[in-house]
């Protein structure tokens, strides 16, 4: 097998090897999502099952979120424990060993994202044609690429410990402002007019428009092209000046 | 792209390599060839500069001054050609891996590896293949840093204090392994501060001291390069019948003073020619408990290294103070090799 693949692998069995990954990763995603939408007599905000399918939408997304984001912890965990000096004495180009990081995210941000895609599902009765599902699990796997990519820049600047406390509270900004816990229609006017340009906004606005039976809008993919580059130049500079130090 | 480009030049090769960390030099204008197929220690307290050389040498670092070149080339061009493996000194390991899933990714990454099966072999780790890496002994993992090291096949094989960890039996194991790899014509380099491993498993050793590089040979001309007798005797209880250090120095054959001045004390004399030393110390009477010894490596050692000032430069961050530790790690070597 070539070493990138070999390198997707071993990172991909040591994410969901790791216990805690799995259960809080996807646990507090299904959990809020159970929640928001069954107390309270099951309206939630808005009411309904447009409700119950958005918030689906938007804990989906979050937990996809939480996967990418965490991809720093690890990196950062690695550098602690000398693994990133390793992997830059084996032939493997640094640049693979990112591109490795980024393909494994990808593929960790599954469990949480298909873990509320079936509690929606089976618990609350979301229905869905077939293709919206499968279209739901390949845009938001393929969307949280940017996050993943603010994880590596995070898992590059940053020491074990801050990486971990900086990616849950990009995760909780981003996820708050974004309405992926509660609609946008709740914010104040200012902040809505905002929250429509943040990355897990237009992320959750793949699967939202899907679920509507429409194509994601053509604001929605530019701007969150606009944040792939912000987050992918951000992992490439702290790469950069990590390589210099470690 | 392999070894078809240069097969003469050196394995390894410094000139005038400098590195320094702040104001410490941690690599102090070393000059050092390789030739291929050569198994070398390298030989210093903690803190001489051995892991500062071999960041430099596996492009891990870039030297302030001077030029590191391994088979003719940047060191990190021959780590991307796949002939260089290492076993760094502070890796730990990574967690939720088992050995095999380890050494095979780390083999994928190589053009000409070894099979994964022969890489555990040689690591002595086949019963422990399955376990997970952050779940073994401290010795266990030592063992799959060498399975790491050895898993791409490498021309030069690095090893960063390589037995730290291991109790008697695995050293002994490890260094059958190492051998074995050596004799298929590769080139091993590693360091220690254990003298007896540098004498007994390497056919170089190249002494290194606050990042210079002191002594380089086979033991036996270190040996004799640090002169020839030791030539000791218990100094006088009457204060007026002492010799001083100074005089003792200018006394024939002798090289250095190693202790003296202590009343009551022991007086140690290094000399090249032990006869003549004696005859004069005769004359002067100072032949209490007189004892005349071949110099051994270890007196070598210490006559080479000398700690500096108390506050000499400090290099690799340790937590023992570096006057005693080589010492130290030498009575634990002599308990257990």
């Amino acid at each position: 097998m070539p070493a990138l693949l070999e390198y997707v692998t071993l990172e991909v069995r040591r994410t969901l090897r790791d216990p805690g990954f799995v259960l809080f990763g996807t646990g507090m995603p299904v959990l809020m999502y159970l929640l928001l939408t069954n107390v309270g007599g099951g309206g939630g905000a808005q009411g309904g099952k447009e409700w119950e399918v958005a918030s689906m939408v938007g804990m989906a997304a979050y937990g996809a979120l939480g996967a990418a984001v965490g991809t720093g912890t690890g990196i950062a965990e690695d550098k602690s424990l000398g693994w990133l000096r390793q992997l830059r004495i084996t032939p493997m180009d640094p640049r693979q060993v990112v591109l490795g990081r980024a393909l494994a995210g990808s593929v960790t941000v599954l469990p949480a994202l298909l873990a509320v895609l079936t509690a929606g599902g089976l618990v609350n009765g979301v229905r869905l044609a077939p293709w919206q599902w499968a279209a739901l699990v390949l845009l938001l796997g393929a969307g949280a690429l940017p996050f993943t990519l603010l994880g590596i820049g995070n898992g590059y600047r940053l020491s074990a410990q801050s990486a971990g406390v900086v990616s849950v509270g990009c995760l909780t900004v981003m996820a708050v402002i974004g309405g992926l816990w509660f609609p946008v229609e709740l914010f104040p006017g200012w902040l809505r007019a905002l929250a429509v340009y943040t990355p897990a906004n237009r992320f959750a606005d793949l699967g939202w428009s899907l679920t509507r039976g429409t194509a994601p809008g053509v604001t929605t993919v530019l701007v969150l092209l606009g944040w792939l580059l912000v987050f992918g130049s951000y992992a490439v500079v702290s790469y950069r000046t990590s390589a210099r130090t470690t | 792209m392999t070894q078809t480009a240069d097969t003469t030049s050196p394995a390894v090769s410094f000139t005038g390599v400098v590195k320094s960390f702040g104001a410490v030099r941690a690599v102090d204008g070393a000059h050092l060839a390789v030739p291929r197929g050569e198994t070398v220690a390298l030989l210093g307290r903690n803190g001489a500069g051995k892991s500062t050389a071999i960041g430099l040498l596996l492009g891990l670092d870039v030297p302030d001054a001077g030029t590191v070149r391994v088979f003719g080339g940047p060191p990190a061009r021959a780590v991307t050609d796949g002939r260089v493996g290492a076993m760094l000194q502070d890796g730990r390991p990574i967690r939720r891996v088992t050995v095999r899933e380890l050494v095979t990714f780390v083999a994928s990454t190589f053009p000409r590896p070894l099979p994964v099966a022969e890489a555990l072999e040689l690591a002595g780790l086949t019963a422990h293949a399955n376990r997970r890496v952050d779940k073994l002994s401290g010795g266990q993992t030592q063992r799959v840093r060498f399975a790491v090291a050895l898993a791409g096949r490498p021309e030069l094989l690095v090893l960063d204090e390589p037995t730290a960890a291991l109790d008697v039996e695995a050293r002994r194991a490890f260094w059958g392994s190492m051998r074995a790899y050596a004799e298929r014509g590769n080139t091993v380099l590693f360091s220690t501060h254990y003298l007896e491993e540098a004498d007994q498993h390497a056919g170089r050793i190249v002494v290194i001291d606050h990042g210079r590089i002191v002594a380089d040979g086979t033991g036996e001309r270190i040996k004799s390069s640090a002169g020839g007798h030791l030539v000791s005797f218990d100094l006088p209880d009457d204060a007026e019948a002492e010799p001083r250090a100074a005089d003792l120095g200018r006394l024939p054959g002798v090289v250095s003073v190693e202790s003296a001045g202590t009343r009551g004390g022991r007086a140690r004399l290094r000399t090249d020619d032990s006869d003549a030393t004696v005859m004069a110390l005769a004359r002067l009477g100072a032949i209490r408990r007189l004892e005349v010894v071949p110099a051994t490596l270890e007196d070598a050692f210490l006559a080479l290294t000398r700690p500096r000032t108390p506050t000499g430069p400090r290099t690799e961050p340790r937590n023992e103070p570096r006057s005693r530790t080589w010492s130290r790690s030498w009575s634990r070597a002599k308990e257990t090799v």
